[in-house]
């Protein structure tokens, strides 16, 4: 009932004409962050911020986390049409969003990803409202051995996206957990793998190698095949460009799975969006009933990771508005904000400034209609893109890589590491090498390597600490029954196998 | 005809005065075009914050005529930032945001060659009190009580922080040293961590800026046991320094402040001291030192390159002493 009435409030302060604009120019600049690679939130909002000072504090909070969920939407577009991670959480959706476009199917997959977004991005906000204060004690139960632990089922994802060899797929994870290696040890402040270069000092940016591996390489492959001018099929009318009524069906779990991931993971300060999708990812393809599948153009690999990404917005809100802890750079940047207008982020924000934290949340609501109306219309447009002949989409492939790698830091070296990666990306695909599993071991890595270490140093070198605690050890049990169940039904088939030859 | 020579030499004579006129004048330097300023964290980090804080007050302020861009310069610790200042030798319309990293990290760090020194300082502006804070509910009432905990169990406790090379670790070196207790420091990247993991009770104190504690407190989450300050601080009157606790420990402080690349001309310098004079005194900079509960720590000139070398000295000898490799 409580949380009707505030909800009220909120919805009375959202719905005001000012705050309806300043939350529709959030979510537009969002779409359009998120659509340009390598330009990031966090980065975005960072530049509005001036501009704040002069707004009403809660008009600025709303329009800057408009940008902040918003940017998630658009952040599937180019993975989908061009194979270019928008943001680091849609390199999963380039796996099977890129293979629908290559079939034609493009919108659908568009589509689909839109409404994933809206409905996690609603549940998301939901679980703000409702249970956020408790979540966050409950996070707060996460402490070094449960991140190792969460880490270390992260990487067991592996198994999902390996592809044929179960071999390269763990070579490629390797390597992705060495690249991640790469930079200045926060223990011990010794620098890995730089060969003097001050640039790698804080480690390769996961945008280049993301971008390198899969747009660089994809171009190079396809330039190699001097095949027609018409690359994919876009078939003509709307009805083939939205998602049918099936595969809206055939999403059913993927919604869900990719709403409750997103929000859990989005609450944890140490762990993000990345995280997120690549689990619901996993998730998705183990339950479903048809994961040899999942790769080669199902939507539901679509459906999940975008939901996923998308829901741990209003998770990662949970731990910034009910305790003062930022999650992520763009989040940290929102704290910024706060402080700047002198309003005190804390474990007391809910009670101080009532009006702020439900306004917010209402309009949270409100923007991801807003998102949706925006987005949907524009799928058959950008579907259009792909009707572009090969000699003008290739080169603007290669042109928007390299501007949005550039992006991220103003570095040129970062452009030339894009190129080695091209070059490693497109060997890899040559020697059938799956890419997912290195992005993988990358975005893991880090994290995995410090929890551990983290859970060494508290523990005095005791690994113990890792299965003694109830949370860190279902986790680890859950990690081994994933890895476990592959060899299962290998063997299983291989006795059908056995069988059949004997009959 | 003679008459005539003469009237040339007033002219030219006049002339040649009115362009020194001219020079004088011109000497007065004024920005043309807007400041970058240059930041050695990404959006959202600590110096980051505190550049776009500084260029909106300016503003407000009216300080400056022109807008003030802030750069982000990531890497290396601070090595990207540096290196892009050296590289931007002589320009005028360019300055940079130090921290005491700036200072620790090219002692520490091979690969990161620029040295403060090489830079052109201008002021410094703040400095960021800390205190040391346990959870609400821990058994620690005071430092004493701490220390006597880590002497009794030593490596047991457990204290969370940031890079080895960051103020937190160095203050915990100097107490150690300083009472032969021991106890671990657990890196964490970002600050949220930190504290996560000190509510959590997976460490159990840290080094913390008391504009953050404050609301922790009033919320019953965190209790402050020191203040690792000269003075105790306005908004913790009731907390004693370590000094007053009977430990003597030299303070470690974290400054922050405005720099120029090298080799600029002695107007631009005077130019930006003369902003940041005005600057400090105006009303909007004093609210925002009391908002974050900063210390005014306005300083320039040589006091600010006594500064710099002696926290290069202090430095150095607490990094060797901690066992870190020193490079420089």
């Amino acid at each position: 009932m409580e949380a009707l009435t505030n909800l009220l409030l909120g919805f009375s302060v959202a719905l005001t004409p000012g705050n309806l604009f300043w939350c529709f120019v959030g979510v537009f600049l969002g779409t359009v962050v998120g659509i340009l690679p390598g330009l990031g939130p966090a980065a975005t909002i960072a530049m509005l911020l001036p501009l704040t000072f002069k707004m009403d504090h809660t008009a600025a909070i709303i329009m800057l986390a408009g940008i902040y969920y918003g940017s998630k939407y658009g952040g599937s577009t180019t993975s989908i049409l061009l194979n270019v991670p928008g943001e680091s959480a849609s390199v999963v959706t380039c796996l099977d969003g890129y293979q629908m476009a290559r079939q034609g199917r493009a919108g659908p997959a568009l589509g689909i990803s839109a409404i994933a977004s809206f409905v996690a991005g609603t549940v998301g906000v939901i679980g703000l409202m409702l249970i956020a204060p408790p979540v966050a004690r409950f996070a707060l139960r996460f402490g070094p051995p449960e991140y190792f632990a969460l880490m270390v089922l992260g990487l067991t994802m592996v198994v999902f996206l390996a592809g044929r060899s179960m071999i390269k797929g763990l070579l490629a994870m390797l390597v992705g957990l060495w690249l991640a290696g790469v930079g200045t040890d926060l223990f011990t402040a010794e620098s890995r793998f730089t060969f003097g270069h001050m640039e790698l000092l804080d480690g390769i940016d996961f945008v280049v190698v993301s971008i390198g591996i899969f747009a660089v390489a994809e171009v190079m492959v396809n330039m190699e095949s001097r095949g027609g001018a018409e690359l994919f099929r876009v078939p003509r009318g709307i009805r083939n460009l939205m998602p049918t009524l099936k595969d809206l069906k055939d999403c059913r779990f993927a919604f869900l799975n990719g709403s409750v991931i997103g929000f859990l993971i989005g609450v944890l300060p140490g762990a993000g969006s990345t995280i997120a999708s690549f689990l619901s990812y996993g998730a998705e393809k183990a339950f479903s009933r048809y994961p040899e599948k999942f790769g080669t153009g199902v939507i539901e690999g679509v459906a999940a990771p975008e939901g996923a990404n998308n829901s741990e917005t209003g998770g990662a809100l949970v731990p910034l508005l009910t305790l003062g802890i930022p999650g992520s750079n763009a989040t940290a940047i929102l704290l910024a904000a706060l402080i700047l207008w002198g309003i005190k982020p804390g474990p007391l924000l809910i009670q101080d400034h009532p009006a702020l934290f439900w306004g917010l949340v209402s309009s949270m609501y409100v923007g991801n209609v807003m998102l949706l109306v925006l987005n949907l219309p524009l799928v058959p447009l950008f579907a259009q893109i792909l009707r572009v002949p090969y000699f003008i989409l290739y080169p603007g492939i290669l042109g928007i890589s390299v501007v949005g790698v550039y992006s991220v830091s103003n570095s040129l070296f970062d452009v030339w590491m894009l190129g080695l990666f091209g070059i490693l990306g497109y060997a890899m695909r040559k020697l059938d090498f799956p890419a997912a599993p290195l992005v993988l071991g990358m975005v893991l890595g880090d994290g995995m390597e410090r929890a551990l270490r983290q859970s060494l140093m508290m523990s005095q070198g005791h690994l113990s600490v890792i299965v003694t605690r109830p949370l860190s050890a279902t986790m680890i049990c859950l990690a081994l029954a994933i890895l476990i169940m592959p060899l299962v039904n290998k063997v299983r088939s291989f006795r059908l196998k056995a069988v059949e030859q004997d009959v | 005809m003679k008459r005539s020579w003469y009237c040339l030499l007033l002219i030219t004579s006049g002339l040649v005065l009115s362009g020194t006129g001219d020079f004088a004048h011109a000497a007065a330097f004024e920005p043309t075009k807007p400041i970058e300023a240059v930041v050695h964290t990404g959006p959202g980090g600590g110096s980051d914050i505190f550049a776009r804080a500084i260029a909106e007050l300016m503003q407000k302020e009216k300080t400056i005529s022109q807008r003030m861009q802030v750069v982000n310069k990531s890497g290396g610790g601070s090595a990207v930032a540096m290196s892009y200042l050296v590289e931007k030798k002589g320009d005028t319309h360019t300055i940079g945001f130090f921290t005491g990293v700036w200072v620790t990290n090219p002692l520490t760090t091979a690969a990161a060659k620029v040295m403060i020194s090489d830079l052109t300082p201008i002021v410094r502006l703040v400095l960021e009190p800390a205190v040391f804070a346990v959870k609400a509910d821990s058994p620690y009432k005071t430092m004493k009580d701490f220390i006597d905990a880590a002497k009794r169990n030593p490596n047991q406790l457990k204290q969370s922080g940031g890079s080895i090379t960051g103020r937190d670790n160095l203050v915990r070196l100097v107490i150690e040293k300083a009472t032969g207790a021991k106890w671990v420091f657990v890196s964490f990247p970002s600050g949220g961590e930190r504290i996560a993991n000190l509510l959590g009770g997976h460490v159990d104190a840290m080094v913390i800026e008391p504009q953050e504690a404050g609301e922790h407190i009033k919320a019953g989450n965190m209790r402050v046991i020191a203040a690792l300050t000269d003075k105790r601080l306005p908004s913790f009157p009731n907390v004693p320094t370590l000094k007053e606790q009977g430990i003597d420990v030299p303070v470690i402080p974290q400054a922050r402040g405005i720099l120029a690349p090298p080799g600029v001309p002695k107007e631009v310098i005077l130019y930006w001291e003369g902003v940041f004079e005005r600057f400090v005194k105006s009303a909007g900079w004093k609210q925002y030192l009391e908002q974050n509960q900063f210390e005014d720590g306005y300083l320039k000139g040589p006091a600010l390159n006594k500064f710099f070398d002696e926290l290069a000295v202090k430095m150095r000898e607490v990094l060797k002493e901690a066992g870190a490799k020193v490079v420089r």
